[in-house]
């Protein structure tokens, strides 16, 4: 860096932190006597258990959308026209339209009709359930592109490669493939399931007890502010950052090995 | 080996890489195919290997048709080998990795005897020493012989080699083709299209000169290199050894 680098860098520096400490002062200012944050604490079991619950849909979504992510690739590949155009025109679809409109079109129109009385019969969480499917069938339109550029992206030699040493068309996947692939397309796959996590708030809409829904409750029946946006944003960087940094480690990590 | 080829077609699009081929060799260790680029050799190499599948025709190996059922063709690839041009290997794994692979879920030896093996295989080529290098670390030379020694790992009915150095410099072309003809030399069968003319009159039983989708010619190193027959065959011959 020249000198004259290191003095703007050092001016831009300053000038940053100046502005932010303003706009902290004059928003604490605003709410300063308001804000008290025993609310918070007084509802910490709830906020707790949403959490979790969050923590819960973003695990059994991040199995799911790798379920419809595999099934939407292999889906554009099959030999099959039909299928290809169903896989293709499905995805278009999902991927060109709101997720909160497949939540509620999803849940209120299509299976909540269908399945509520009977996950109900059986003791389970239907909105829970149907939820997570939703939220696996959005994600997981994505995850099929970024699946099939990866596989795309494997050279035709490869292919060639392994049926020429004998491998069966599921061998040529399992062994050549997707080892390759998966390298290519890790971090992008983990940019993802930051989204994922983040997009499992829209679940309050069909009434999922997580996170977002507690804490919205919470504010609503407290009058907080600050006392509930705050924890909200730590608590979802929780889940978010150490996928995040996973993600910029796997980049690092096989940006060097190709 | 025994092979013959009868009326073989096949189109990629609207260009017609092998018409109507027919080829018939009774009985030849080490079967050559030269030709101008473009001429039909790999087309005709992918065919006979269970690669792909000809349009029209029909393809007889040792007594043995080849079919075009999917699995049929899978069943023929695991028993014969076949190397490329370059970028054989799987970059992710090791040259030893390589080796033990195919022998493990394609033939089903265990991880032991697949060990054991690969150990033989990468001793007989000098590879010992690379043998826990991963491709790009190997040079293009010890590349292909790495592939060689996937291929023969387990002895193929016949080898293919689809021009095994024409991704290489001439040193490392050399040290290819010496572990090619040290393994005719022990017997294997081999059908192999290459440019190195040299190598092609040292090494072949049989020489076929393959243009325009057809056999041209097919006779002896001597005689097809001495006295070719057909004009084409002269032509080509002519240019390519001016230099």
């Amino acid at each position: 860096m020249s000198r004259h680098h290191r003095i703007a860098n050092a001016i831009v520096a300053i000038a940053l932190v100046l502005g932010f400490s303003w706009l902290c002062t004059m928003v604490f200012a605003l709410l300063g006597n308001q804000t008290d944050w025993s609310k918070a604490w007084n509802y910490r079991e709830t906020l707790f258990r949403g959490w979790w619950m969050t923590l819960r849909i973003s695990l059994m979504a991040l199995v799911g959308s790798t379920f419809f992510g595999l099934l939407f690739m292999f889906g554009q590949r099959s030999p099959l026209v039909v299928v290809r155009w169903t896989c293709r025109a499905f995805l278009e679809f999902v991927r060109d339209t709101p997720l909160l409109v497949h939540l509620l079109f999803g849940y209120f129109v299509i299976f909540a009709p269908l399945f509520s009385r009977t996950l109900g019969d059986q003791g389970l969480d239907d909105k829970l359930i149907i939820g997570v499917l939703l939220l696996s069938v959005f994600e997981g339109a994505y995850l099929g592109e970024i699946l099939r550029g990866g596989v795309e992206s494997i050279p035709k030699t490869q292919w060639e490669s392994a049926r020429a040493v004998g491998f069966s068309p599921i061998q040529v996947y399992r062994y050549v493939i997707f080892p390759q692939a998966l390298r290519r397309v890790l971090p992008a796959m983990a940019g993802l399931f930051v989204s994922l996590i983040k997009d499992s708030s829209l679940l309050n809409v069909i009434g999922v007890a997580e996170y977002f829904y507690n804490t919205k409750n919470f504010i609503s029946r407290s009058y907080a502010g600050l006392e509930g946006y705050v924890p909200l944003a730590l608590g979802y960087l929780i889940l978010t950052l150490p996928v995040a940094w996973l993600s910029h480690w796997l980049e690092k990590r096989f940006r060097h090995e190709t | 080996m025994k092979l013959e080829v009868t009326e073989l077609t096949k189109c990629y699009g609207k260009t017609r890489a092998l018409d109507a081929l027919s080829l018939a060799v009774e009985s030849s260790r080490v079967l050559v195919l030269i030709g101008p680029s473009g001429g039909g050799k790999s087309t005709l190499l992918r065919v006979l290997g269970g690669l792909d599948v000809g349009d029209s025709g029909q393809v007889t190996i040792n007594r043995q048709p080849i079919l075009t059922d999917p699995n049929a063709l899978q069943a023929y690839r695991r028993k014969n080998g076949f190397l490329f041009q370059q970028f054989n290997l799987f970059p992710h794994h090791t040259a030893r990795r390589n080796i033990a692979l195919p022998l493990e879920k394609v033939h089903g030896f265990s991880p032991a005897e697949a060990a054991a093996m690969t150990e033989q295989a990468l001793a007989r080529f000098s590879l010992l020493e690379h043998a826990d290098k991963l491709p790009s670390q190997l040079s293009g030379g010890q590349q292909q012989r790495v592939g060689i020694a996937r291929a023969v790992a387990r002895p193929p009915e016949i080898l293919f080699l689809d021009e095994p150095t024409s991704a290489l410099d001439p040193e490392m072309t050399a040290e290819v083709l010496e572990l090619i003809q040290e393994l005719s030399e022990a017997g294997q069968d081999i059908i192999l299209s290459t440019h190195e003319m040299g190598f092609a009159r040292a090494v072949a039983n049989q020489v076929a000169f393959v243009a325009a989708g057809k056999i041209e010619e097919l006779s002896p190193p001597d005689e097809l290199f001495g006295s070719p027959k057909s004009p084409l065959c002269q032509r080509f011959l002519s240019r390519v050894m001016r230099y």
